[in-house]
């Protein structure tokens, strides 16, 4: 048995007097891809913001490689630049264009070269399609365009799990399917994923674990076939069925 | 209640030279105050909008407050007093120890006065950049100072231009003040020039005439640079890439 890159155990974290996330455990191993699904406010993007420590959990431990990187063993910086996240809003720096974007970690944090750097973003944002937009300004982008941008800088980083915070939800529907074809392209090529979505469809099809949360704790987990075709928690039936209704899922 | 307005334009031409002087100090008064207050502003404002990490370590942590307290009761002096008091105070509060000159002494005080408002109009800017951008910044595991220099300032400092510009304006007009430490800008020469002479009005008009002059070329100017700066923006950029392609 190989260990896990990333294990969280015991995780709560509190934004006031409200307890979101109540005791997660849960571990990802290398090449997995886990969709973490559940209703607004069940606590996923949380999670997953304590995962990258944009959120700071009040107890717990998440271990990289073993090692804990909230006892200080790990600078954050350092963790930080191998596990990338791939936001909602896109966050693309508004002052750079495209190639800068997928250039400036590279330079600055990983100490690469120019050219090298350049030669992989080049090679990312051609992974994506997005070569063709190179000195366009990040913040004239169609919001499909931004986020593949998006999920090319990451990609430049070379990082060894990339976070997803429900990537497809600010888009236009029409460009949905162009992110989605993106990551499931990098799910194939065997990188670590952990993918907050609405996305049932993608959850089914390319995940190789679903965590369904609610009320800030997991209530159910398995392969896509146990959590969707046999759901154990009535929750999880309720949540699916809604789903269902709304989109004819297969 | 009258003025001669011909006298005014003969009193303007006779005593030219003493006007230009005064103006040319007054311009260099604007620009100093504006480029060092400016930078003084940048340091000021980035230490007023660190963000206080939860993953700091204690003294981190008791450094950053103390940068803000520091920080505020600088801005809150230099906001909260005339800047004709603070010359005064400060240059004969030094002279006896750095033995400085009207001249120096103006600039390092326009330039403090400047930047206590450099930083709060920073400050906003800073405030004013999309909070994903810093998120962005720090997913890809750079430092806060690196999102700052990178990522944050050039927009901060875009989006607050017409606000740092403005204080070019006002330098213009503020550094009158100068002349109570005897600083020989456009005021002061103004008020050596109705004392001899002794016609008041039609020598302030002329001094008036001229600070609007100055103050409306530094508006035209600005917005020329700001336009310039939108503008230029995406053809730039594209200029620079070519070139190191074919490099």
């Amino acid at each position: 048995m190989t260990s896990p890159v990333i294990s969280v155990e015991h995780l709560k974290k509190s934004f006031g007097a409200q307890e979101v996330l109540h005791d997660i455990d849960f571990q990802i191993e290398k090449g997995e891809v886990v969709s973490i699904i559940g209703s607004s406010g069940s606590g996923k993007s949380t999670l997953l913001r304590c995962i990258n420590l944009l959120e700071i959990p009040d107890s717990g431990t998440i271990s990289f490689h073993g090692q804990n990187i909230l006892g200080g063993g790990l600078k954050p910086t350092d963790y930080r630049s191998k596990v990338g996240m791939v936001f909602q809003n896109f966050n693309l720096f508004a002052n750079k264009n495209v190639l800068d974007n997928c250039i400036l970690g590279q330079r600055k944090v990983l100490g690469r070269s120019n050219e090298e750097a350049r030669k992989i973003a080049l090679q990312h944002l051609e992974r994506v399609g997005m070569s063709d937009f190179l000195n366009k300004n990040a913040t004239k982008l169609s919001g499909g365009q931004k986020q593949r941008v998006a999920i090319a800088r990451a990609l430049s980083m070379d990082p060894e799990v990339l976070l997803f915070d429900e990537p497809t939800s600010a888009l236009d529907p029409e460009m949905v399917g162009e992110v989605l074809d993106v990551m499931k392209g990098l799910a194939s090529s065997g990188l670590t994923m952990i993918v907050v979505t609405h996305e049932m469809q993608f959850a089914k099809d390319v995940s190789d674990r679903v965590i369904f949360m609610d009320q800030g704790v997991i209530a159910e987990q398995g392969t896509p076939d146990e959590v969707f075709n046999h759901p154990k928690n009535e929750r999880t039936r309720q949540f699916l069925s809604r789903f269902r209704e709304s989109a004819n899922l297969s | 209640m009258s003025i001669d307005w011909s006298y005014a334009w003969r009193a303007l031409v006779k005593n030219w030279p003493m006007f230009w002087y005064g103006m040319k100090v007054t311009i260099e008064f604007a620009l100093v105050g504006t480029v060092f207050g400016f930078l003084i502003g940048l340091v000021v404002g980035a230490i007023r909008s660190v963000p206080i990490d939860p993953l700091d370590s204690p003294l981190i942590k008791g450094l950053k407050k103390f940068g803000r307290w520091i920080t505020g009761l600088y801005i809150w002096v230099f906001r909260g007093t005339p800047m004709m008091i603070q010359a005064c105070f400060i240059y004969y509060l030094l002279r006896p120890v750095i033995h400085w000159g009207p001249i120096t002494a103006g600039f390092v005080i326009i330039s403090i006065n400047t930047g206590a408002y450099m930083a709060e109009i920073l400050r906003s800017g800073i405030q004013s950049v999309d909070p994903g951008q810093l998120e962005a910044c720090k997913a890809i595991g750079m430092s806060n100072f690196q999102a700052m220099v990178y990522v944050i300032f050039p927009q901060a400092i875009k989006n607050t231009f017409p606000a740092i510009g403005n204080q070019l304006v006002v330098n213009l007009k503020d550094s009158c003040m100068m002349n109570v430490i005897s600083v020989t800008e456009l005021f002061f020469q103004s008020s050596s020039i109705a004392g001899s002479n002794m016609r008041f009005v039609e020598i302030y008009f002329d001094t008036a005439i001229l600070y609007l002059i100055l103050t409306t070329a530094a508006t035209w100017l600005l917005n020329l640079i700001e336009r310039r700066m939108s503008q230029d923006e995406d053809t730039a950029k594209k200029k620079k890439f070519f070139m190191e392609m074919s490099a």
